[in-house]
């Protein structure tokens, strides 16, 4: 008989031949001593391969080595990952909510808001300039040439003409020459409607205006765009994006019925005039007081005021960046409620932003009326 | 009893068992070995039970290893995170998490026919039932199984041989 093959020898062993076959098998291994070593070291193979299979039904829960894993992150820096992006997140958003947001402000344009603003009031213009009060620190040299201009009704201009001081006076030339410095020397233009020409370039010079006056360079803008409307109790609060990254912040005080304009510049002296309702409005004026680290009563008015932040020199740079939070306040004719506001970028930038709010308050309320 | 109860009461042990050999995977054979009986259950008809259990039980293996390697990514996730927290069982000594390895190494070494049949063979599945699930032709099984069996042996002795050296050297 052929030596059987391996195979067969297994399958032998396995009782997987018929019996006819195996016993062929069974007989000629126990005469050939060749095939009963082949014999013998099958048996061996079945019996260790079993051995060795028995070990793997150790295999623990969960693990798979098939497969490796691939080199995982440590979870820790997953969570000091989330939590540096929560951190940053909401310091962003409380920055943003603070309008940290810096407006490079353009010079020129600047310069040409107030030259339509004159352009458009030429009337009225020389009268609130008249009025200008400046309370100017006299120690400090820019105090001359940081200014406010106002524009009101006569009926408010006379009460707070009443408070002007004596040193706004002394100012007033002055004072008109602040608000059209940014003009651009062109004092001579048809729009200008001041005193004097500005002598002295300054490198701040603020001015407020209200009155609910319209301004062609707000017309081609588009609608302002609402981001948020944070809740507070008291007042109505809305976010408004002027630019990418750039928003101010419009806070109506829904109980409060006061006129006013308040100014703050950092490092710049107190220029205040008073154009309210006397004390009356005085006290209603809404000024951040912890803003306010110097001035006395007479430089605190309810319709302009120039807070410096700190006492530390002006930030504001020759580029035309304004770093100081800047606020604007008036009243809504219609609702009487105080409207506040507030953005870190020029004055004349928020006077802009202000005009196109009450355009758009206007004729949201027209729509009201006549849906 | 249903004939889903009979046949996992029958089968389960034996085929979680090959399944856990195969996989080197406890969870994940007790998965595969209920997803086996779950498609049970949808046939009207059964002609060789178990051949058919184990076949479908190493084709879902071999599907989920194609399809789904997200899940098969889970697990290694899984499997990482429990290694930390995975405590040995007090039986289980050094030699024996060797011999565990070793033999995992030993039988991730041989062709999956060859291991297939041979885990297979192990939970007791004639021949027949072999090829059918393997679809082999029936008089080939012996030449695999014999082909497996040396070569488990063989690479198992040689994992050994290597280990023994390396401990003679760490010794030395």
């Amino acid at each position: 008989m052929q030596h059987p093959d391996e195979g067969t020898i297994h399958s032998w062993l396995d009782g997987a031949l018929s019996a006819d076959e195996a016993a062929r098998i069974e007989a000629h291994a126990k005469e050939c001593p060749e095939c009963a070593v082949a014999v013998a070291e099958a048996r061996g193979f079945i019996a260790a391969s079993s051995r060795i299979l028995t070990a793997l039904d150790n295999a623990p829960r969960g693990v798979i080595p098939a497969t490796a894993p691939k080199k995982r992150i440590d979870p820790m820096v997953w969570r000091v990952a989330a939590t540096v992006l929560v951190v940053a997140a909401g310091t962003f958003l409380v920055v943003r909510d603070r309008g940290s947001d810096e407006q490079p402000m353009s010079v020129a344009a600047d310069r040409g808001i107030l030259l339509e603003k004159r352009a458009s009031l030429p009337e009225r213009a020389p009268s609130a300039i008249g009025r200008a009060q400046s309370v100017a620190d006299s120690a400090a040299p820019k105090a001359a040439a940081s200014k406010a201009l106002a524009i009101g009704t006569a009926k408010k201009t006379v009460a707070s003409a009443s408070r002007s001081d004596v040193a706004s006076r002394d100012n007033k030339a002055t004072a008109s020459e602040g608000v059209m410095m940014r003009a651009g020397q062109r004092a001579a233009g048809p729009g200008y409607a001041g005193g004097a020409a500005p002598t002295a370039p300054t490198p701040i010079a603020q001015s407020g205006v209200t009155g609910g006056v319209a301004m062609d360079a707000t017309n081609e803008s588009p609608p302002l765009k609402v981001v948020g409307t944070p809740r507070r109790i008291g007042a109505k609060v809305t976010l408004y994006e002027i630019a990418p990254g750039d928003t101010v912040t419009l806070t109506e005080a829904m109980p409060i019925a006061l006129e006013g304009v308040v100014v703050t510049s950092a490092g710049a002296p107190m220029a205040a005039r008073a154009l309210g309702k006397s004390a009356a409005s005085q006290s209603k004026t809404r000024v951040d007081t912890a803003a306010i680290t110097t001035g006395t009563d007479s430089q605190r008015t309810n319709r302009f005021l120039t807070v410096p932040a700190v006492s530390a020199p002006a930030p504001t740079s020759q580029e035309g960046r304004v770093s100081t939070l800047r606020v604007v306040s008036w009243t809504d004719p219609a609702t009487g409620n105080t409207l506040t506001l507030t953005g870190r970028m020029s004055e004349a930038r928020l006077q802009e932003i202000k005009i196109r709010i009450e355009r758009e308050r206007a004729a949201a309320a027209a729509a009201k009326k006549n849906p | 009893m249903t004939d889903v109860e009979r046949l996992f009461r029958t089968y389960n042990t034996a085929l979680v068992r090959y399944l856990t050999r195969r996989l080197g995977d406890r969870d994940w054979a007790e998965e595969v070995a209920q997803e086996t009986f779950v498609r049970a259950l949808r046939q009207t008809s059964i002609q060789n039970e178990r051949a058919w259990l184990f076949a479908v039980a190493t084709n879902l293996v071999r599907d989920e290893a194609r399809k789904d390697m997200r899940r098969r990514k889970h697990l290694a996730l899984l499997a990482e995170e429990g290694r930390d927290e995975m405590v040995e069982p007090e039986e289980t000594t050094i030699e024996r998490a060797q011999e565990a390895a070793m033999a995992r190494k030993a039988i991730d070494a041989l062709a999956e026919k060859d291991r297939l049949a041979l885990l297979m063979r192990e939970e007791g599945l004639d021949y027949g039932e072999i090829a059918e699930a393997l679809e082999l032709s029936p008089g080939s099984v012996g030449t695999t199984l014999s082909r497996a069996r040396r070569r488990l042996v063989e690479s198992y002795e040689a994992l050994q041989k290597s280990q023994e050296e390396r401990e003679k050297n760490a010794a030395s």
